[in-house]
């Protein structure tokens, strides 16, 4: 569970996300708004990578906003890029794996849990093949299974299907909402893709201009007339 | 051994590494056994030293080939290690081993205080940086001199009463001793090998992906390139007081800048992604200008073909010489498959 | 308290390259985005093509202006055909290739020229002038002078002219300035073309002051980069301050006791506390 509270983050004069209240406990949340109305930056923010000006935030009851990024890894938080980041000189087991190397585990689990991680994404069978030489499908699944290792608490990913055709943001969406079930995880999700939103988020947030225009469960929020209005242009 | 459940492709992959591994290491092994029969003991002499800048490039490679950085006084911090190997093989009367180890570890650590406050600049600043301590120890060490045998903590001593350090009992000779730099080549090629494969070749992999992805993993940016700093800075050590026991004695007056930028350049033109680049490298450094001067060639032309080959290897081939020549051997092998 | 001012004076005179070296490499590094450490040899080959042409007895203004061309030629060279190859890589890798020519150049100097050490006496040196106790030639006036001269004349036409505006422009912002319609190509000639022109000017004057060597020379020129350094790659009035002061405090450090052996490395320290004490560093790019 997110408990944000008062969320202000600013770049010098301008303001990003303006005293943002919000609680997501949904195992599946979904973050869309316009362009510019601050979702990544809350990603950013979560994950450690932008400072807030004021505000409080909770993962699980715990505050995270004194933590620095490498504890926040280790504490089980985990977020993808817009663009992919597989590292082309290593192979799939070794980019998943280099995920864990960072994060408390036993020593002998290590193979079991890049093993786990790779099978729900379904990349066992191209385990030892180099990230130069993956199609951007499976890139994208390696950004998902990279997220499943080391006992994450809360997984945020930025827009994790952007350039995928419909079978295989199928694939995607499929591996993303059973996250929860199989790895006691939390997922936070930015799309501009509504479908994917409406099938597997239970509950939306949408921002727009750093505000929180709605919150709740998904139909609800897509049926919205504000929120059509805002975002979806009806 | 791994998980029962890990993939076959993947365990093929490990013992395919650990293969690698042990091929790299008796191949090195093989060359410090045969060459003292095939060669005359001049060459030996030229080729022992080849092995050792071998030591120093390996690191050079390791830097710039794990993290993008480039280490312009390099073959000041082989001054270094050569340094304290004299100093405390002289002065202490350790044995040839220990003047080696204690040798690298000094340049690892002045290497890692001097990489320090540069490594959170751009990296053009780190190469300005590493070039300015260069130029700063080139002055420094043609006033102090290496040590011989004296007192003091400079340890010269004056006229004919100045000392070669000894070398180990098993490798008076030249050809033993050839030998033996070979075995120090070896184990220092496995040490960074072992590192590039495990957990702090990921690490370094990720960072060179960029720092963002790294940080997003909990990976320690600062820590893991002090630490590539710190065994570049051990690999030069080595190799310094390699060389000070090949010839007994090092020179000040052969430690300009410009040493730790051919190192440098050779090192890439080499190739900085396998370890024969840096086998390559060393024989380009010593073997090769030697050669010239057998045929009668200046040496400065060497010069100016090394600076178009380092342009070359920037501009078309970045895995330098060994990178291209593997590529060739790769599109050969693709050709006989059916 | 021993008379500083005479060293000082002396220092000047070295410091005033240091400090025109350190334009020259700053001016190219902003529009360009390539630190040119084949700046030193490039001065080098003017040097020796200065002292061919004396040799030959050509009057002083003409040997001046075809050592000063040569280097602009290479330069240019390089700049035109060369970089352009590394244009789409990182920073450090496009300044690395600038060692590649720094050791093509000085490779063929040495070989071409031998490596005997020479003077390069210039006839101004006949005549001198005393001020503070200290000689100085017509050389280092004239040397000082030019190189007030190219200091200012650079900052105007980087303050004053069109081409200058695009320059700054460029420094900020490449790819954005090619779209806006700035012409990087002429842009990048004319920053390449100072820089050749700089680095010629400060190779007679060093192999003037110090010995005609090519190694020598080449990397001579280090403690420009010190000076470079400590204006942060960007500021040229930083820039010129630092060359003059490392200059200056090069020569004083002949009086402090028992570091008179380890003068020479008056710039490089230097250079190592601005990096410490630099906190707010430019991140990396």
């Amino acid at each position: 569970m997110i408990e944000i509270r008062g969320l202000t983050v600013a770049f010098g004069a301008v303001t990003v996300i303006d005293a943002l209240d919000a609680v997501l406990d949904a195992p599946v949340c979904g973050l869309i708004g316009p362009n510019g109305a601050g979702k990544t930056t809350l990603v950013n923010l979560l994950s450690g990578f932008v400072q807030a000006r004021s505000g409080e935030v909770d993962v699980g009851g715990t505050p995270l906003l004194g933590m620095n990024t490498a504890r926040r890894v280790r504490f089980g938080l985990r977020r993808s890029f817009q663009t992919e980041q597989v590292v082309e000189d290593l192979s799939v087991w070794d980019n998943v794996q280099s995920m864990l190397d960072h994060v408390p585990h036993p020593h002998d689990q290590a193979d079991a849990q890049v093993h786990r991680a790779l099978e729900h994404a379904g990349l066992l069978d191209c385990a030892a093949v180099p990230g130069a030489e993956l199609d951007l499908f499976r890139r994208r699944m390696v950004e998902v299974a990279k997220a499943l290792v080391g006992v994450p608490r809360l997984i945020l990913f930025d827009e994790p299907g952007a350039g995928l055709d419909e079978r295989e943001s199928r694939v995607l969406r499929d591996a993303i909402a059973a996250i929860p079930d199989a790895f006691d995880a939390q997922v936070l999700l930015i799309d501009h893709d509504v479908d994917l939103i409406a099938a597997i988020c239970t509950q939306t947030l949408v921002l727009d201009f750093g505000r929180r225009l709605a919150l709740g469960a998904t139909r609800a929020v897509l049926d919205d007339p504000a929120v059509r209005q805002a975002y979806l242009g009806n | 051994m791994g998980h029962p459940m890990t993939p076959d492709s993947i365990q093929r992959e490990r013992r395919a590494a650990r293969l690698a591994l042990l091929r790299m290491v008796l191949v090195v092994l093989a060359i410090g056994a045969l060459v003292p029969w095939l060669a005359n003991a001049y060459w030996i002499k030229t080729l022992t030293s080849s092995l050792a800048l071998a030591v120093a490039a390996a690191g050079v490679a390791l830097l710039y080939g794990q993290l993008g950085l480039v280490s312009l006084c390099q073959y000041s911090l082989l001054g270094v290690g050569g340094w304290v190997a004299l100093r405390v093989g002289h002065g202490l009367h350790w044995p040839f081993e220990a003047c080696v180890l204690a040798g690298g570890l000094s340049a690892g650590v002045v290497g890692m205080l001097a990489g320090l406050p540069a490594l959170r600049l751009k990296g053009l600043y780190l190469a300005l940086v590493t070039l300015m301590l260069a130029g700063g120890f080139q002055v420094v060490i043609s006033a102090t001199g290496f040590p011989d045998g004296g007192d003091g903590f400079l340890g010269r001593i004056s006229g004919s009463e100045r000392l070669m350090l000894p070398r180990p009992a098993i490798a008076q000779g030249e050809g033993a001793y050839f030998a033996y730099v070979a075995a120090w080549l070896a184990a220092i090629l496995a040490l960074l090998e072992v590192h590039r494969r495990t957990r702090a070749g990921r690490s370094w992999a990720l960072i060179r992906r960029g720092e963002a992805v790294a940080e997003g993993a909990g990976v320690n940016v600062l820590l893991y390139q002090t630490w590539a700093f710190g065994l570049a800075g051990v690999c030069a050590g080595v190799a310094g007081a390699l060389l000070a026991g090949a010839v007994g004695q090092l020179d000040g007056r052969a430690f300009a800048a410009s040493e730790s930028v051919m190192l440098f350049a050779l090192s890439l033109i080499g190739g900085a992604y396998h370890w024969v680049g840096a086998l390559v490298a060393g024989l380009l450094l010593r073997a090769v200008p030697s050669l010239l001067v057998d045929l009668g060639v200046n040496g400065y032309l060497a010069m100016v073909f090394f600076g178009a080959a380092l342009l070359h290897a920037l501009i078309t081939a970045p895995r330098g010489l060994v990178g291209q020549w593997l590529a060739a051997l790769q599109r050969l092998r693709a050709k006989g498959r059916p | 308290m021993p008379d500083l001012l005479p060293f000082l004076i002396s220092g000047l005179g070295v410091g005033a390259v240091y400090a025109l070296s350190g334009v020259g490499l700053v001016v190219l590094y902003r529009s360009s985005g390539v630190l040119n450490f084949a700046f030193g040899a490039l001065g080098a080959v003017a040097a020796y093509v200065a002292w061919s042409a004396l040799e030959h007895e050509w009057p002083l203004p003409l040997a001046a202006l075809a050592a000063v061309a040569t280097s602009v030629a290479i330069s240019l060279a390089y700049g035109r055909l060369l970089a352009p190859r590394l244009a789409e890589r990182e920073t450090t890798v496009r300044s690395i290739g600038t060692l590649g020519l720094a050791l093509v150049v000085l490779g063929f100097t040495e070989w071409f020229w031998g490596e005997q050490p020479r003077r390069l006496v210039l006839p101004t040196d006949a005549g001198a002038i005393e001020f503070a106790d200290v000689r100085l030639t017509y050389t280092r006036v004239l040397g000082l002078a030019a190189a007030l001269l190219m200091m200012a004349a650079v900052g105007l036409l980087l303050a004053r002219t069109r081409i200058g505006l695009a320059m700054r422009a460029l420094a900020d912002q490449r790819g954005l300035s090619a779209i806006l319609g700035i012409r990087v190509l002429q842009v990048d000639t004319a920053a390449w073309v100072i820089s050749g022109a700089f680095a010629g000017v400060c190779g007679l004057l060093l192999a003037n002051i110090v010995r005609l060597q090519a190694t020598v020379l080449t990397f001579l020129v280090i403690p420009a980069f010190a000076a470079a350094i400590i204006g942060r790659l960007s500021s040229l009035p930083v820039t010129v301050a630092a060359g003059l002061a490392i200059g200056m405090l090069e020569a004083v450090a002949v009086l402090v006791p028992g570091f008179s052996p380890f003068r020479t490395a008056t710039p490089f320290l230097i250079a190592l506390l601005a990096i410490v004490l630099w906190r707010d560093a430019s991140r990396k790019a």
